[in-house]
C-alpha cells in the first residue's frame, strides 16, 4: 500500500533572502487577514493599521512609550534566554518580577522620609536580589530533589501574586489610602531618573541595553556561556566532559531571577511609583514569547522586544484613536505571532512529500 | 498645575506641554467639532455590571447632544502605567471629557486633569478633588440596606452571605448596610463575607458563592461583580441572590431578590452640561437615592407584603433624609460603640469607613 504524507525536513542552510522575506511575508499575510476583519466590522483599515503599526514609530510620544514598554521585556527575556539555551525552562519570571518589585518597594515603604541619591540604585539592586532569591527555591528543588523547574517556577509565581496581595491589603497598605490595596506613593528619590526629558523613559532602558551587551558577551564569548549552550544541546556529552548540570541550573535560574527582579524594581520605581496590584501585569510571561521570537539570541531579543512593545502600544493606540475593540486588537497581535512563527518554521524547514510503501497488519 | 507631587509628575507635565505644542497644528479642530467623551473601564464591557451601568449612563448624554458629542468606550484597561498612557493618548487626540471608571486610575487621571485645564475629568470611587476633577461614587449602602431587609424576610436560616471584591470602604459600607437592614427585620441575622480580592474573577467568585451556600447561607449578596457569576450559582443552588449596579434578573428567573441599581445618567448629563457652558467644577459627588442615582429595582415577588411595606417606608425615609442608614446606635463587630445613639455618620466618615458592624461575622482582612 502506498502512503503519502507531508513532513518537515530541516534545511541544511537557511537562505538569507528567505530569512529576510519571512517576517515581511508574515506581516503582509496578517495585514490581509485583518483587513478583511476590519472591513467586516465597518472600520477603516488604513486608519487602524496606521494607529497600530506606523504611529508608535513615527510619533515621538508613542515611540517613547514603546521604549518604556520594551525595557522590562528586554531585561527579562535576556535573562530567560540564557536558561532556555541551557535547557533550564524558567517560566516563573512573573513571580521573580513581583518579588523584585516587593524588595525594591521595601525602602520607600519602611523609610518614606529618606532622601539621597543612593535610594533608587539600592532599590534596583534589592529588586534583583529579591528576584534571584525567589529563583533559589526552584533551583534547589531541581538540583537536590530533581523537581521540574517548569512546575516549581510557575507555582512560585502564584505564591508571589498572593504575597503581593497580602502585603497590599495588610502590612504595606497606605495608612492614608482609604483601605485601597496599594502602598504609599514613593518619595522623589525612590523613583528612577528620567533620561529623555518629556517622556517616561528612565535609566532602566540604559541598564537593559548594558545588560543585553553583557548577555551577548557572556553567551557568545565566555567559556561558561559555551558550557551552558552545550549543556542544553547535549546534556550527556557535557556530563561526560565534566561540566556540572547542577551548576548550569543554578546559574540559569539565578541570572533569570535577577533580571526579572531588576525589571520589577524598575517598574515600581519607574512608571508606577508605588506598589500596587497592577505590578503583576504579565511582563514575565510576555518575555517568554520575546525570548523565543528573538531566537534566544541577545541581538535577536533586542529586536523582538522592540517589536512586541510596538504591537502593545499600537494596539492601545488603535483602541483609543479608531475605537477598535480590545478583542480585535488581540486578534491582530495573535495572528501576527502565528504568521511569524509559521514563516520562521518555513525558513528553517521545508515541506517534503514523503511516499512510502507500507504493509498494514 | 499647583504643587507637583514629585519629580516625575513635574517632568511629565513639562513633557505634556512640549507634546501639546508639537501636536498643536493637528489638533486645530473646527469650532463645531463634537465633544470627545472617553469612558475607560477596568474590565470587559458586558451586558451587566459596573461597566455596563457606566456605559448606559452615557446613553442619555448621547440622546441629548446627538452629534455634538462622540463617546468612545475603552474596556479592559489595566490600572497602572498602561491606563495612564491610554488616557493621556485619548486626551492628546482631542477628547476633552474623561470618565475614569476605576479607583486605580486616580493618579494618572489626576495628572491629566492638572496638565489640561480644558479637560473635565470624572473619576469613579476616588477621594482626590481638583478644579476640573470630580470623584464620584454611588451611595450603594442605601440600596443594600433595603436589600438586607428583604434578605432577612425571605431567609429561613438567618444566615446571609456576601461575595465581595475588595475590602475598600465603598464595599465595606455596602455589607454593613446589608447587615443592618437584615437586623431591622430579624435582629439575629448574620452576614458572612468572602473577599475575592479581584474586580473580575468569575471562577473565584463562583467558588466563593458555593462556599457560602455550603455554610448555610440562603441569601447571597453579590458585592461588585461584573458578571452573573454569583447570581448563576445561587439560582442553581436555590439560594436567593441580589447584586449591585445593573439588574441580573435575566440570569436568575426564580431566585432574584433585587438589584441596588445605579443610574449614572442624571449625574453624567449634569456634568456634560456643565462642561459645555464652562461651569464644570470639581467636587466630591456622593450620589444616593435622593439624587435618583441609586435605586433598588426588580424586587422579588417572594418578599412578604408586610416586609415590603417596611422597606418602602425606609426608602421614603432615606430619600427625605429623616432615616439615614448609618444612624446610631451602631455597634462595631467587636461589640464596642461605633456610632452613638442620636448621632449619624457624615458623608466623609462613610467614605472612609474601615470597620464592620455587629452581625458581620467575618473579620476584615488586615
Amino acid at each position: 500500500m502506498l502512503l503519502s504524507r507531508y513532513q518537515l525536513v530541516r534545511r541544511s542552510s537557511a537562505s538569507r533572502r528567505v530569512a529576510i522575506l519571512a517576517p515581511i511575508t508574515a506581516l503582509l499575510v496578517t495585514i490581509v487577514l485583518n483587513f478583511v476583519l476590519y472591513i467586516a466590522m465597518g472600520k477603516a483599515p488604513a486608519a487602524v493599521f496606521y494607529a497600530m503599526l506606523v504611529e508608535p514609530v513615527v510619533s515621538w510620544s508613542s515611540f517613547s512609550e514603546v521604549l518604556l514598554k520594551m525595557t522590562p521585556l528586554l531585561l527579562i527575556a535576556q535573562g530567560l534566554a540564557i536558561g532556555f539555551r541551557a535547557n533550564v525552562i524558567n517560566i516563573g519570571a512573573e513571580g521573580q518580577f513581583i518579588l523584585g518589585a516587593i524588595f525594591a518597594a521595601s525602602i520607600p515603604v519602611w523609610v518614606p522620609q529618606a532622601t539621597g541619591g543612593w535610594i533608587w540604585p539600592a532599590m534596583l539592586l534589592l529588586g534583583g536580589i529579591g528576584g534571584a532569591l525567589w529563583a533559589v527555591v526552584p533551583a534547589f528543588w531541581r538540583v537536590r530533589l530533581n523537581a521540574s523547574e517548569i512546575l516549581v517556577t510557575l507555582m512560585m509565581s502564584l505564591i508571589a501574586t498572593q504575597l503581593l496581595a497580602y502585603l497590599l491589603v495588610g502590612p504595606w497598605k497606605d495608612p492614608m489610602g482609604f483601605n485601597f490595596p496599594q502602598s504609599v506613593m514613593f518619595q522623589l528619590d525612590a523613583t528612577l531618573p528620567l533620561i529623555i526629558p518629556g517622556t517616561r523613559v528612565n535609566v532602566a532602558l540604559i541598564l537593559a541595553l548594558v545588560w543585553t551587551l553583557g548577555c551577548w558577551v557572556y553567551m557568545q564569548r565566555s567559556f561558561q556561556g559555551y558550557k551552558l549552550i552545550v549543556g542544553g544541546l547535549a546534556p550527556h556529552a557535557t556530563a561526560y566532559a565534566g561540566f556540572s548540570e547542577g551548576r548550569a541550573v543554578w546559574i540559569s535560574l539565578l541570572i533569570g531571577g535577577f533580571a526579572a527582579g531588576l525589571a520589577g524594581a524598575a517598574e515600581v520605581a519607574g512608571p508606577i511609583g508605588q506598589l500596587q496590584r497592577s505590578v503583576a501585569s504579565g511582563y514575565g510571561y510576555s518575555a517568554i514569547i520575546v525570548a523565543y521570537l528573538g531566537g534566544l539570541n541577545p541581538i535577536g531579543i533586542l529586536f523582538s522586544s522592540l517589536l512586541i512593545a510596538i504591537l502593545y502600544i499600537g494596539g492601545d493606540n488603535a483602541m483609543v484613536s479608531t475605537e477598535l475593540p480590545i478583542a480585535a486588537v488581540r486578534v491582530f497581535q495573535g495572528s501576527l505571532l502565528v504568521c511569524y512563527l509559521a514563516a520562521i518554521t518555513l525558513v528553517r524547514y521545508r515541506i517534503v512529500r514523503v511516499v512510502t510503501t507500507e504493509a498494514r497488519a | 498645575m499647583t504643587s507637583p507631587m514629585n519629580r516625575r509628575s513635574f517632568l511629565r507635565s513639562t513633557a505634556a506641554a512640549g507634546l501639546a505644542a508639537g501636536l498643536a497644528p493637528s489638533l486645530a479642530f473646527a469650532q463645531d467639532a463634537p465633544l470627545g467623551i472617553t469612558l475607560v473601564l477596568p474590565s470587559p464591557l458586558g451586558d451587566v455590571g459596573w461597566g455596563r451601568a457606566l456605559a448606559d449612563g452615557l446613553e442619555p448624554v448621547k440622546a441629548a447632544y446627538g452629534d455634538k458629542v462622540k463617546v468612545t468606550i475603552l474596556e479592559n484597561i489595566m490600572e497602572g502605567p498602561d491606563a495612564d498612557r491610554i488616557m493621556t493618548k485619548s486626551v492628546a487626540d482631542g477628547n476633552k471629557f474623561l470618565v475614569a471608571g476605576s479607583f486605580g486610575y486616580q493618579n494618572g487621571a489626576l495628572q491629566i486633569a492638572r496638565r489640561n485645564a480644558d479637560v473635565s475629568v470624572l473619576h469613579a470611587s476616588g477621594f482626590m478633588v481638583a478644579p476640573n476633577f470630580t470623584p464620584f461614587a454611588a451611595k450603594n449602602f442605601e440600596g443594600t440596606y433595603l436589600l438586607g431587609m428583604a434578605a432577612a424576610a425571605v431567609s429561613k436560616t438567618g444566615k446571609l452571605g456576601s461575595v465581595s471584591a475588595f475590602a475598600i470602604p465603598e464595599l465595606i459600607t455596602s455589607i454593613n448596610a446589608f447587615a443592618m437592614g437584615a437586623q431591622a427585620i430579624n435582629p439575629a441575622a448574620e452576614v458572612a463575607v468572602v473577599w475575592v480580592n479581584s474586580w473580575f474573577d468569575p471562577a473565584k467568585e463562583q467558588e466563593a458563592a458555593k462556599a457560602l451556600i455550603a455554610q448555610g447561607c440562603d441569601v447571597i449578596f453579590s458585592n461588585a461583580q461584573d458578571t452573573p457569576s454569583v447570581v448563576d450559582v445561587c439560582e442553581k443552588s436555590g439560594a436567593y441572590v441580589c447584586n449591585l449596579n445593573s439588574s441580573m434578573k435575566a440570569y436568575a428567573a426564580t431566585k432574584y431578590l433585587g438589584c441596588a441599581a445605579t443610574d449614572w445618567s442624571p449625574f453624567f448629563l449634569e456634568a456634560v452640561n456643565a462642561h459645555f457652558d464652562g461651569s464644570f467644577k470639581g467636587h466630591n459627588a456622593f450620589l444616593g437615592t435622593a439624587d435618583k442615582v441609586e435605586k433598588v429595582i426588580d424586587w422579588s415577588a417572594d418578599i412578604p407584603a408586610d416586609a415590603m411595606e417596611k422597606i418602602k417606608a425606609k426608602e421614603a425615609g432615606i430619600i427625605s433624609g429623616e432615616a439615614p442608614v448609618f444612624a446610631g446606635p451602631i455597634s462595631r463587630q467587636d461589640g464596642s460603640e461605633g456610632v452613638a445613639a442620636g448621632a449619624a455618620l457624615k458623608d466623609e466618615e462613610i467614605v472612609a469607613m474601615d470597620w464592620h458592624v455587629e452581625g458581620v461575622t467575618t473579620p476584615l482582612p488586615n
